[in-house]
């Protein structure tokens, strides 16, 4: 009986801890694979722009940072079940997400959809895939782009392949099984710059801005997350941070303003 | 989108999970009888080997053996990545389950009675002869229950195929999930493998029962 007791007692403990730690953490959901925003290190610890944004974001508002590796294609349920406190990895605003109601922030990051190709393939332009076989990473904007408004020239592939993580997306292209990827900007320049022979491919296929997404009433949050973003900006810590990441300073909004 | 749109979609990755799952049974149920055999071989290289290979790959996850026969050839010696994803996803998938049948094949020949290989002996059979004649259609008798077991557990492994974007029907269904931001082809999904291992289970019952002529 006693022992039972303290059982209880202890998983009860425990659960009360599990409670009260959450009431000053911030969850921050990242896709862990999604370099340069946010990654393993070298270190074995998650870094990347956007973690070290919200890392020092949460250090002055006094919020204990926490991050959450999300399965990307179910972010969104993710955020809704409570598991991450918003979903900030170089994420993509999309119309749909306003349809549902989340609170999202201001735009951070214009970036846009390109095709990354090998040097040597002869493809040039979009016109040349066709009968091509074309990955994209699933849950990302590209796949929804390509699935929505893009889908006239999608039909025009040999294959559209939804590859689970866009590291898989460019095994397949370096292991000759598809002929393009399709992904953003950034991700894509960071990509080709540790990897010789490939070649990216910058049409318009229409712009896009970076977002966090926030559940639906975390308006405070989001508003206390925007604000302490921007005392970065002030204070210089945003642009030391950006310095770090040379491949995507000239997309980000708030070093654009002078 | 609606439920229909939904069920269709999925549908036609249906077809996709079928071929793993028959050409995987295809290939792995006679592989598992070879390399049962090796592993029962007298020769203790031979079996020595074949035991490494089978706890190899019954000791590490099905997904990581379906990424190595995919990407490992390319990793290691540049060779392309095969277009025709079902390729790489069977061969990982059959030498995974064969492994596992093997083990399901050695416990039942092993389970023979000694006095049966000595009467087929004394009444002249060879020992190719006793072994194909007399001992297989018992072990398979016998194991049939074990093999459901493994049947039904890769009606539901297909769904690994993803790893390797192989676009079978939960991958589309993921990609549904992910679009309409919805649970219902989860659902959907389990429904399809829960009715796909009723059939399983149905069938696998009919051939035991045809199988079970000595009562």
């Amino acid at each position: 009986m006693k022992k039972l007791l303290a059982t209880v007692l202890a998983v009860s403990m425990m659960l009360a801890l599990v409670v009260s730690a959450n009431a000053d953490t911030f969850t921050m959901g990242i896709d862990p694979e999604y370099n340069p925003f946010s990654y393993m290190g070298d270190d074995g610890e998650y870094t990347g722009f956007d973690v070290r944004i919200c890392k020092a974001a949460c250090e002055l508002l006094g919020w204990d940072f926490q991050i959450f590796g999300v399965n990307w294609d179910q972010k969104e349920m993710q955020l809704d079940n409570n598991e991450c406190d918003c979903v900030w990895s170089g994420m993509t605003i999309k119309q749909s997400m306003i349809d549902k109601g989340y609170v999202i922030s201001a735009p951070y990051y214009n970036s846009e959809q390109v095709l990354v190709v090998k040097a040597d393939s002869g493809i040039a332009s979009s016109a040349d895939l066709a009968g091509k076989y074309v990955a994209v990473q699933l849950g990302t904007s590209g796949e929804a782009l390509l699935n929505e408004d893009l889908a006239d020239w999608t039909a025009t592939f040999g294959q559209l392949n939804t590859c689970e993580n866009f590291l898989i997306c460019f095994t397949e292209l370096e292991g000759n099984s598809v002929d393009a990827v399709f992904v953003d900007l950034p991700v894509a320049k960071a990509y080709v710059k540790d990897h010789e022979g490939l070649a990216i491919i910058d049409e318009d296929f229409g712009a896009e801005e970076y977002g966090i997404l926030f559940r639906n009433g975390d308006d405070a949050k989001c508003a206390a997350i925007e604000d302490a973003v921007a005392q970065l900006v002030a204070n210089g810590t945003y642009a030391a941070i950006a310095a770090d990441y040379p491949d995507i300073v000239d997309n980000l909004v708030f070093l654009q303003a002078d | 989108m609606s439920l229909t749109t939904m069920i269709v979609k999925m549908s036609e990755g249906l077809g996709k999970t079928c071929s793993i799952f028959f050409l995987t049974l295809l290939f792995a149920l006679p592989l598992g009888l070879i390399v049962a055999l090796l592993r029962m071989s007298k020769n203790k290289i031979v079996s020595g080997i074949t035991r490494v290979c089978i706890s190899i790959l019954r000791g590490t996850p099905l997904m990581l053996q379906l990424l190595a026969v995919t990407y490992g050839p390319f990793y290691l010696f540049g060779v392309s990545v095969s277009r025709n994803k079902l390729i790489p996803v069977v061969i990982a998938f059959s030498i995974n389950y064969a492994a596992y049948f093997a083990e399901i094949y050695r416990g039942g020949i092993e389970s023979m009675p000694v006095g049966q290989y000595e009467a087929a002996e004394v009444l002249g059979y060879s020992k190719f002869q006793c072994f194909i004649r007399i001992i297989l259609p018992q072990v398979i008798k016998r194991i049939l229950p074990s093999i459901t077991n493994e049947v039904v557990t890769l009606v539901k492994d297909t769904s690994m195929a993803f790893t390797v974007s192989y676009q079978e029907m939960f991958t589309i269904g993921k990609q549904i999930a992910n679009s309409q931001t919805s649970f219902v082809p989860f659902i959907v999904a389990g429904v399809f493998y829960f009715v796909f291992n009723a059939v399983v289970d149905f069938v696998m019952g009919r051939i035991e029962k045809k199988l079970n002529y000595y009562k």
